[in-house]
């Protein structure tokens, strides 16, 4: 397909069908441009102010009287509505962006019912725009995860009504008997949030359970929407991502199977390792610490098809944007799930329960993993929908290696930071303070992290606005991170 | 795969599978709890939380405390807690039962609160001997009116709060019907209103309807000033005590919450000062007034006071108090150094759970 002889190409079939599958394709990402770039600009908006929440917040962290004496501003309302920026404005709506796009592509048909979505766009925005509002003016519900007041919540879920009802539809047009395992996921994730979503209201605001309980529907709710939501999205997107750049198909299909339904039946009981010691029966935890352990399973079999569907083409992370982001995303779920193991074991939780090790574990998930897959498929989509190639290498680069260093200091500075001050914690001949004397060097680097961060994002703003802008190139050829010949004149 | 329907029935499946075993079972087994009550049907614990505790609840929320603070104290084999002395014993299900929202936390960046209410001044608000004894009498959860002026008959009510309140008012009056527990004690009424409201009457009289919970916040919190012929509860300093951890008093919250870094210089506790208001003096200083030092002291002829929030919030913060022994959980040695009054049990010693 490309002249260029780099071996990033379509998969095979596309070869042989030629021209009519082309057409089809380029037909069908026209038809979903609309939708997938509302969900992906009011993503970028979100991410850009949730980002500046993020600084404040850790700054705040170690400075805490910086600007204390504005109610809106105090630490207490700004991270939460951090927090909630970038779960349900960020990282939910780029998801859907490109969840619905790989819907669209998947099902091999048009885009149907645009309108659907768009007003599934707007009222998430909406949404999101009042639960935020309502945080930072002192409606916090004070669950965390959930702490969108009343009125935003039942907006969102409006919103979510429409995106799902969309999908469905969109699933009783598909062509093709053959349902591929990223549609799995999708339409895991599609059915999953508003069953999580309302499972979650309904038992906290509608109904409220008694006492503790709330605690673990609270954190029962936020881990499953971290797995079955983010999750799902990501390794739906991850299996697309990385057979298509290198044109191979899906090293096993057996093995991404089994890695589904493990994933779907562990993950789904993972949750009360985080009220670890807490005033809960036992089993709940020991249940919980268990399906954490298992999740290993789906690491497993899933970490062993992408990387043998990678055997042998490594080097093209090296040209390819997206699979460069998809494959940091991959790698990261195994860190993160490997993570979520070691600090959820009773004899590690009684050091970093309570500290800033649970923060890095939110981080692993929510961004080393699910954000990097979803900048990867950003790389990919946008271009087919803007009929333009990214303007400039260098600004991918740049965003890139900012967002993996930065999170990368991020979550050791919090593990390590978060392990110190639980082990001065749990120490009684020192007083309380000297936890916190002992975390704070570590949340000025985090707080360093926090600033490469920023930059990645706000690089990744500017060139997606240039793309959305029309400014992008005018070439049939991707944008390549390095230019060919740099590897034939020996690079390394 | 072939068809949609295994597709939708195993995403359904697991789901499900998931919600009812870590949802529904718990709540069938942990979710029905009642309070306990002695053989009597006395000494009930935990109470329902009204008014100000219920408001001051709210601002907790609001403003994040739970970011920073857990409401738990795990059991001495699995963590310091208890050497820290954030409390005697650990925390059960039990202790949260009328809690909503509920703020286990999942972060200490600040200090366990489980009980801090229960180091308070032994002058002032419930504290941990008046918990184990004779919180029965207020449903507003212990905290008992030592600290108002209560210029009227309600004078009765001060003093040592295990005497005057072990006559407790008609067990059934509380254990037959939450419902005075629940009055809802006006969050919006006004503070200085409730010290002359029909309060004081209210430990005397086992009126259900008694509005148990109205007169003990304000009292804490809320020197009206015109009623107050003490100073504000207390100093604005933990009070040491040999052995125990330091006693906060009403005073040292609001100048805490106020000023965290005048209190302990490497606290990195944010400043709550717009909880918190400052207006010139007018005939006499208020009783509530922060007693500020050094550069955080406004200037002559000036005053802090808190306002209705700041004064729920610590009302709220006050009631937080799990010292009160559960059947269920072992308490360290010796918990609750209680002068036991007649009715309570006499043993509050290790009853082993299960």
């Amino acid at each position: 397909m490309n002249a260029t002889g780099i071996p990033l190409k379509e998969p095979a079939i596309s070869a042989v069908a030629g021209d009519t599958e082309q057409l089809e394709r380029a037909y069908i990402d026209a038809s979903t441009r609309v939708p997938v770039l509302m969900f992906y600009t009011s993503a970028m908006a979100w991410l850009i102010l949730g980002t500046l929440l993020a600084g404040f917040v850790s700054f705040k962290l170690h400075s805490p009287d910086l600007l204390s004496d504005i109610s809106f501003l105090t630490w207490g309302r700004v991270r939460p509505a951090h927090m909630n920026v970038m779960v349900y404005g960020w990282a939910s709506m780029a998801g859907m962006g490109t969840a619905i796009w790989l819907m669209a592509r998947l099902c091999r048909t048009v885009l149907r019912y645009p309108l659907l979505l768009v007003a599934g766009a707007c009222f998430w925005n909406l949404g999101v725009l009042l639960g935020v509002g309502g945080i930072l003016l002192g409606d916090s519900t004070g669950y965390q995860w959930l702490e969108f007041p009343g009125y935003a919540a039942i907006i969102l879920f409006v919103a979510y009504t429409l995106v799902a009802s969309w999908a469905v539809l969109m699933f009783r047009y598909r062509r093709g008997e053959q349902i591929y395992i990223t549609q799995w996921y999708l339409l895991g994730a599609f059915l999953w949030f508003p069953w999580l979503y309302a499972a979650g209201q309904l038992m906290l605001f509608v109904v409220p359970v008694q006492g503790v309980l709330q605690s673990a529907v609270g954190w029962w709710y936020a881990n499953n929407l971290l797995f079955l939501w983010f999750g799902a999205i990501a390794l739906g997107t991850a299996y697309y991502m990385i057979p298509k750049v290198i044109g191979r198909p899906v090293y096993s299909y057996h093995l991404a199977t089994i890695g589904f339904w493990s994933y779907a039946l562990f993950s789904s009981w993972t949750g009360m390792q985080r009220l670890v010691d807490g005033p809960f029966p036992a089993w709940m935890i020991t249940a919980s610490i268990a399906a954490t352990i298992l999740t290993m399973i789906p690491v497993a079999t899933v970490g062993l098809n992408h990387h043998m569907t990678m055997q042998g083409y490594f080097p093209l992370m090296r040209y390819s944007p997206t699979l460069r982001f998809t494959v940091f995303g991959a790698m990261s779920y195994t860190v993160f799930s490997v993570v979520g193991v070691l600090i959820s074991l009773r004899s590690v939780a009684r050091y970093v329960n309570f500290t800033q090790a649970s923060i890095a574990y939110s981080h692993l998930g929510l961004y080393a993993f699910f954000t990097m897959v979803i900048f990867g498929s950003m790389y990919y989509i946008v271009p087919r929908l803007v009929g333009r190639e990214w303007r400039y290498a260098s600004l991918i680069k740049l965003h890139f290696w900012a967002s993996a260093y930065g999170i990368g200091l991020m979550t050791l500075m919090l593990l390590a930071g978060g392990f110190l001050q639980g082990s001065s914690m749990e120490d009684p001949s020192l007083a309380f303070s000297e936890s916190v004397e002992t975390v704070l060097p570590y949340l000025r680097g985090r707080s360093l992290a926090g600033l490469l961060l920023t930059a990645s994002h706000f690089i990744f703003a500017y060139h997606f606005g240039l793309m959305l802008l029309g400014l992008g190139r005018t070439s049939t050829v991707p944008t390549f991170l390095n230019p060919v010949e740099a590897e034939a004149s020996g690079g390394h | 795969m072939k068809g949609l329907a295994p597709l939708f029935l195993g995403i359904f499946g697991t789901f499900a599978f998931s919600w009812i075993g870590l949802t529904v079972v718990p709540n069938w087994q942990i979710g029905h709890l009642n309070p306990q009550a002695d053989e009597e049907g006395t000494d009930i614990y935990p109470q329902p939380q009204s008014g100000m505790f219920e408001r001051g609840a709210h601002v907790y929320a609001a403003n994040g405390c739970i970011y920073c603070h857990s409401q738990q104290v795990r059991a001495d084999y699995a963590a310091a807690d208890i050497e820290r002395k954030w409390g005697k014993r650990r925390s059960a299900p039990r202790d949260y039962i009328f809690e909503q929202p509920v703020f286990l936390g999942k972060m200490r960046v600040g200090q366990d609160i489980a009980n801090i209410g229960a180091r308070a001044p032994a002058e002032q608000a419930s504290s941990a001997p008046a918990g184990a004894a004779a919180p029965a009498a207020s449903p507003s959860g212990g905290t008992s009116p030592a600290a108002s002026p209560a210029p009227q008959g309600g004078g009765s009510v001060a003093g040592s709060p295990a005497a005057k309140q072990a006559p407790n008012p008609s067990p059934a009056a509380q254990v037959g019907s939450p419902a005075p527990a629940a009055f809802p004690a006006a969050p919006g009424g006004s503070p200085a209103a409730s010290p002359s409201s029909p309060a004081p009457k209210a430990p005397a009289a086992p009126a259900p309807k008694a509005p148990l919970s109205s007169p003990s916040p304000s009292a804490i919190t809320n020197a009206s000033p015109a009623a107050s012929p003490s100073p504000a509860a207390g100093a604005p300093w933990p009070v040491q005590t040999a052995g125990e951890p330091p006693m906060y008093s009403a005073a040292w919250h609001h100048v805490h919450l106020y000023s965290p870094r005048s209190i302990n210089v490497d606290s990195n506790m944010p400043s709550y000062r717009f909880l918190y208001e400052k207006r010139r003096i007018r005939d006499a200083r208020s009783a509530d007034a922060l007693q500020l030092t050094g550069s955080d002291a406004p200037p002559e002829g000036w005053e802090i006071v808190p306002n209705f929030d700041a004064k729920c919030l610590v009302a709220y913060l006050m009631s937080l108090n799990q010292s009160h022994p559960l059947n269920e959980v072992r308490s360290v040695a010796g918990a609750p150094a209680a002068p036991a009054p007649a009715g309570s049990p006499p043993s509050p010693s290790p009853a082993p759970a299960k």
